[in-house]
């Protein structure tokens, strides 16, 4: 299973480490904390897997790894999945 | 009674001349800006008017109050149009892995097909026509994903399921846009049968396959069973649907075969009589261009005189738009006798009394559609 | 030419008749009335406010008038109408007057889309804004009714009224309706400010309207640049503070409470971030009146200096 982008544009303002995104196909404005916006950031190169996301994102928060809670790394990018910010799809390599 | 008849002339001529040649809205008195944008505001072709004038360049032209009205008008529909869109987004996506197809009905159709009476115009729904059989693993996986449906009485909900042509309307828990999910065009109980078959065999994929919108002469059908059997008791013939019927006549008149098709495909339907209805008054009122021999061969579609004289009149009063200072009692009944008329034809007439003495018992113990919002704090609206 | 131009028989004729044509700020109404306890009310409380060229377009046309029919002699009632609609169940006619100001804010509230409404109080000194965004129950009415008693001018009490264009605050120097306890408060602070009948039991308790200095009435046309952003609070007995507010939360703040910053979509996601940006936020805690607008002549100077 991949996370995939789903890039529509996307506005953002951050302010005291809360990011207010606001996002025109959805006319609808989040508000997020540092970790659910390095999720969203790491993707823009294109799809991980939730493992190598999981990495990534706690090496851009600067904590080590597997710091981040399974459940609460699940839950963020669920969430973002469900607010159309990002899209779950089969790994073509493990397709077969 | 002089003045209030020819102010009502008044404030009908203005709109219709808006509509017909909004190229001549620049040379427009101040008062007469101010009436149309009353009729226009009640008659829903607020956004309508803009739009006609964005077209022609000509928004930079006409009174800057005026320009604010239509601005705000189109802001509303902009933005109601993104929702229903993204809300047509989630809806694949919690579908994903369901084979089924999903046609896009009225206006939410009109708008991902991107036909011409989506211009300029305000949809409150996502309307869905789906396969009846496929109805409950659909409303299965929406309420997994996140929908949820809307309060309403045991009374209520066993009236859609049992009699109706729709379920009760789902809403997602964070959104507010409504979906309602149909499974023909009319009630089950209608004097009209409404097979969903044949809509289905014929309607058209768009972009994504799975969405699917009505065929061009069902399209044009089910615009005027809407029009003519869904009306409201105080609204009357929405005017604002005519012109969605007139647009659709407009566009689809282009493609080859659908004028030869049309009578066809609404006897086939069972709906030659809305037909010929309503080609009768777009003609009358908008001018639409209907190839003569296609009126000639739905001749047999009318009713006997003198009933056609009266419909007639019933339905040219009902669609045609009022001053709001002067509302005609007549008017008024006519209205209201459409109303029940089409409640008639989509009910059998003990459901129909009962219906209604339910509805009128809702009113008296105050369940009201008019809300009264003056308790609340302005925010909450 | 203002309301005060008109004598009383010539301002109820005119409501009677084609009815009353009067500017609030951007928008023009035309009220009609058949009831003569409005039209005396309204004389004496529109008096300052002007009258559009006889030309101008009306944007609303609004009626607070005794229902025809049976019911007008079961129980004197009065309806609020707009283009011939009755949106609202009756009024007591007492109320009359409070409907009709009510009614009109909802016009504004529920069809001015071509502008992002805050819900929020707004007065301007020297060419900058302090915007008040309003929580329930926090007094900005009371704390704005007595900055423009002290030298501020005000923009609107009720909307936040923001030009797409520019960010700029309209104004809209309508009534004031100050509730309950909030009249005696103001009667002692200036006894000199103009406040109307007391309206008792209304749908929100006891209502008077205080009408704005007329400096306020006289410059609605002349917008102002926001600079402030100020929560306010009143509490019972408690000192005073003025903090500095994080901006996150003053831009959930503004957003959550505007009555259509939904609607405007990406225009007012903008123009609230852009609003938040330039101005400086606070949250405000008062109980004594007289604190609250020493500290904000404070700020107010600061910035001139």
């Amino acid at each position: 299973m991949l996370v995939s982008p789903l890039a529509d544009r996307l506005i953002w303002q951050e302010w005291d480490d809360i990011y207010i995104v606001y996002q025109p196909a959805a006319a609808a404005t989040h508000v997020f904390n540092e970790t659910t916006v390095l999720i969203l950031k790491c993707l823009q190169q294109g799809p991980l897997s939730m493992e190598v996301l999981r990495h990534q994102t706690e090496a851009a928060l600067g904590v080590s790894q597997d710091e981040l809670a399974a459940n609460d790394f699940e839950f963020a990018t669920t969430r973002l999945e469900e607010l159309g910010l990002v899209e779950f799809v089969d790994d073509p390599s493990t397709a077969q | 009674m002089a003045k209030p008849a020819s102010e009502n002339r008044r404030a009908q001529r203005l709109l219709f001349e808006a509509l017909q040649a909004p190229e001549k809205l620049p040379a427009l008195p101040p008062a007469d800006w101010e009436l149309l944008l009353r009729v226009a505001r009640r008659n829903r072709l607020l956004g309508r008017l803009q739009s006609d004038l964005e077209q022609a360049n000509l928004l930079g032209q006409i009174p800057p109050r005026a320009a604010a009205h239509l601005r705000a008008s189109h802001n509303v529909i902009a933005h109601r149009q993104t929702l229903i869109s993204w809300e047509v987004n989630r809806l694949l996506w919690a579908l994903k892995g369901i084979d089924v197809p999903l046609i896009l009905l009225k206006g939410t159709g009109y708008l991902l097909a991107g036909l011409p009476p989506a211009r300029g115009r305000i949809f409150a729904d996502l309307d869905l026509l789906v396969p009846e059989d496929r109805l409950g693993e659909i409303e299965e996986r929406l309420v997994e994903r996140g929908w949820f449906k809307t309060d309403i009485d045991p009374y209520d909900d066993r009236y859609y399921r049992v009699w109706m042509h729709e379920i009760p309307p789902l809403r997602h828990r964070e959104r507010g846009t409504e979906i309602d999910i149909h499974h023909r065009l009319l009630p089950k109980t209608s004097h009209l049968k409404s097979d969903p078959a044949p809509l289905f065999a014929a309607a058209r994929p768009l972009a994504d396959p799975r969405l699917r919108v009505l065929a061009p002469a069902d399209m044009v059908l089910h615009a005027l069973v809407h029009l003519f059997l869904e009306g409201d008791p105080d609204e009357g013939l929405r005017l604002r649907d005519l012109v969605d019927v007139h647009d659709l006549l407009c566009h689809h008149g282009q493609e080859p075969g659908f004028w030869a098709g049309l009578a066809l495909r609404a006897r086939e339907l069972g709906f030659q009589r809305p037909l010929f209805y309503g080609l009768h008054h777009a003609q009358r009122l908008f001018g639409t261009p209907i190839p003569p021999e296609v009126l000639r061969g739905l001749a047999d579609a009318a009713p006997a005189w003198p009933i056609r004289g009266l419909m007639d009149r019933l339905i040219h009063l009902a669609l045609l738009p009022e001053h709001p200072d002067y509302p005609s009692r007549l008017a008024a009944l006519a209205r209201w006798l459409i109303y029940v008329r089409a409640h008639w034809l989509r009910m059998p007439p003990g459901l129909l009394a009962r219906h209604l003495s339910r509805k009128a018992w809702l009113r008296f113990r105050g369940f009201r559609k008019r809300i009264d919002l003056a308790q609340l704090d302005l925010k909450q609206q | 030419m203002i309301v005060g131009d008109l004598s009383r028989r010539e301002l109820a004729d005119r409501l009677a008749g084609e009815g009353l044509a009067l500017q609030f700020g951007p928008f023009n109404l035309r009220i009609r009335s058949n009831l003569g306890s409005f039209a005396s009310l309204a004389h004496q409380l529109y008096e300052p406010y002007p009258l559009p060229e006889p030309a101008a377009i009306s944007d609303f046309h609004v009626d607070i008038s005794a229902p025809r029919g049976l019911r007008r002699w079961l129980r004197r009632q009065a309806c609020f109408g707009i283009d011939g609609q009755l949106p609202f169940a009756p009024y007591t006619i007492e109320h009359a007057f409070p409907a009709l100001e009510w009614g009109i804010n909802w016009c504004v509230a529920t069809r001015a889309h071509h502008l992002l409404l805050l819900h929020s109080a707004a007065v301007e000194r020297n060419g900058r804004a302090i915007v008040f965004p309003a929580s329930p129950g926090d007094g900005k009415s009371t704390l704005c009714t007595a900055l423009i008693h002290s030298g501020w001018r005000l923009l609107s009490d009720e909307f936040g009224i923001v030009r797409p264009e520019d960010g700029m605050l309209l104004p809209i120097p309508r009534l004031i309706p100050l509730k309950n306890q909030s009249i005696e408060v103001i009667r002692k602070f200036r006894p000199e400010a103009i406040i109307g009948p007391s309206f008792l039991e209304t749908r929100k308790g006891t209502v008077a309207h205080v009408r704005p200095p007329v400096e306020s009435i006289r410059r609605a046309q002349e917008p102002a640049r926001p600079r402030w952003l100020v929560f306010p609070r009143w509490v019972a007995g408690a000192p005073f503070t003025l903090e500095a507010m994080p901006k996150s939360q003053a831009f959930l703040s503004v957003a959550t409470n505007a009555f259509n910053y939904e609607v405007l979509d990406e225009i007012a996601f903008r123009l609230v971030t852009e609003m938040v940006r330039s101005c400086d936020a606070y949250s405000l805690v008062y109980s004594d009146l007289d604190d609250a607008v020493n500290a904000l002549d404070k700020l107010s100077q600061a910035s001139d200096g």
